[in-house]
């Protein structure tokens, strides 16, 4: 694929990707930022390479969100141990008031999943193809996260109520 | 499988709508100018200045070589008394230059 035309396909992206960014950066802006100008570089110059397997949607989030977990990984120096397993979900007071912050209290794969599917409507394929995982973990990832964010939802709904 | 319109996930639906419509307010960032990697259009210079170097280092000027000291001639002289002396003579030119077999065909 011809340089311009993968850029054209990128600016194409450009806003979704952006915000999946900063998904994958826990609404991070400056961090999103960052994340994206490295990784349209790394696939300008090579270092990243379309192979035309999947779509172009797909391959970028998944570039993304590589990029990002290595960012992550240099900041911090810790992996979160949420990121590879589900934790046991510990029961949190819920007075979260905007959307980022309820979501960011599910455990990272399901937040990811669920953005993937609910957000930018991807299929739970794409998600799996995204992730980097199997079709059916992603299942359970899925249930389990749409289970788990309900019940923040009918918490925050119950708190506002009492208030 | 794309997300139907399953009456239980309505409300995740509804929650990601409300954040799909807080999100538009955020502005986003221009799509970057990527600059090109001007290292590949060094190259042809740094090829162009290795050359000049070598160039400058093979075709020195040569040194000029004089003929100073280089031209010995050893004569050999019968003396006053028929003594045989040596004589040691340098010169920068071959002015005149006598084969020492020369004799051989003068005798004959």
């Amino acid at each position: 694929m011809k340089k311009s035309h993968l850029e054209n396909l990128l600016k194409e992206h450009h806003q979704a990707a952006y915000h999946w960014s900063r998904q994958c950066c826990s609404f991070d802006e400056d961090l999103a930022k960052d994340v994206l100008q490295q990784v349209y570089l790394k696939i300008l110059e090579g270092k990243a390479s379309y192979k035309e397997k999947s779509q172009i949607k797909t391959w970028l989030f998944s570039v993304i969100r590589f990029t990002a977990a290595e960012w992550k990984k240099k900041v911090k120096n810790i992996y979160p141990l949420e990121a590879e397993f589900d934790v046991a979900e510990t029961e949190q007071e819920v007075t979260a008031a905007c959307h980022e912050e309820l979501i960011e209290k599910l455990p990272e794969r399901q937040k990811e999943v669920l953005l993937l599917v609910f957000y930018h409507n991807l299929t739970l394929e794409k998600a799996a193809e995204i992730m980097e995982i199997s079709i059916g973990t992603v299942r359970t990832h899925y249930d389990r996260g749409k289970r788990n964010l309900k019940e923040l939802i009918l918490k925050k709904t119950q708190h506002e109520n009492n208030w | 499988m794309k997300i139907t319109g399953n009456s239980t996930d309505q409300d995740l639906v509804n929650f990601f709508s409300e954040m799909r419509a807080e999100d538009s307010a955020i502005v986003v960032p221009p799509f970057p100018k990527i600059k090109k990697s001007k290292s590949w259009s060094l190259i042809p210079l740094g090829v162009a200045a290795t050359l000049a170097l070598l160039a400058w280092f093979f075709i020195e000027d040569k040194a000029i070589q004089t003929l100073d000291h280089d031209v010995i001639i050893i004569t050999l002289e019968a003396g006053q008394n028929n003594e045989l002396k040596f004589k040691i003579e340098s010169t920068t030119e071959m002015e005149s230059w006598e084969s020492p077999t020369s004799s051989l065909l003068t005798d004959f």
